[in-house]
């Protein structure tokens, strides 16, 4: 099994199952296209999205229904036309949250740019969702 | 950054597969019209921009694990 380097997890061994490829790398991170992702804990609601080449490139990532039940339901047609794949897989959809340092309880979720995964090819892009009203910054509370 | 000068109904194109219209001048308004594959993202570029500085924001993340906690409350609206 390949093994990569990482900053906050040392070095771990990489399940290819939880490989996912970002053709065109993320807004900001266009260069990053190969991810894992990791759990946190075992029953945490969080996962990390931790960058295959970049070993210090990590982002937590929340599963966005459980910040909002009826997410992407009132949708216009063109923005559920950008969450469609061709190949009609299953999509996976997280959301990244950003945690300023020593201030988890300003904790954000960005509601308007999901990550959308194809559970088939595993292909994943990071959708922006311009007119949906939702929030790139969310606040949610942790405890 | 190339620039081109273009009137109303004129448009560029860009690659193969992306035009680019004016379709109509208003004050310091241009209305544009973007025909792009469904696999070209097209946004305004503030938009985009808050995205990619959102992701630089969020890729800076506590290096410490036990700083993030075990579970949350949504705020806002749920």
């Amino acid at each position: 099994m390949n093994t990569i380097k990482t900053a906050r997890f040392g070095e771990i061994e990489v399940d290819e199952s939880k490989t996912i490829h970002f053709k065109d790398g993320l807004p900001g991170f266009q260069k990053n296209k190969d991810f894992i992702i990791l759990e946190h804990k075992p029953g945490s609601p969080f996962l990390w999205l931790q960058s295959m080449d970049t070993p210090a490139l990590a982002f937590v990532m929340i599963n966005p229904f459980l910040i909002k039940r009826d997410y992407l339901q009132a949708l216009s047609k063109e923005e559920e036309a950008l969450l469609k794949n061709e190949n009609d897989d299953e999509l996976i959809v997280f959301t990244l949250v950003t945690i300023p340092r020593g201030q988890a309880e300003k904790a954000t979720a960005n509601l308007m740019g999901p990550i959308v995964i194809e559970s088939g090819t595993r292909n994943a892009k990071q959708v922006i969702l311009a007119n949906s009203g939702y929030s790139h910054c969310q606040p949610i509370i942790l405890k | 950054m190339l620039v081109l000068t273009r009137k109303v109904e004129e448009s560029i194109t860009i690659g193969n597969h992306i035009t680019v219209t004016v379709l109509e001048v208003k004050g310091n308004q241009v209305k544009l019209g973007i025909k792009a594959p469904k696999d070209i993202p097209v946004n305004r570029t503030e938009i985009f921009e808050n995205i990619m500085n959102e992701n630089l924001r969020a890729s800076e993340a506590p290096m410490d694990l036990a700083t993030l906690a075990e579970t949350f409350e949504a705020g806002g609206d749920k």
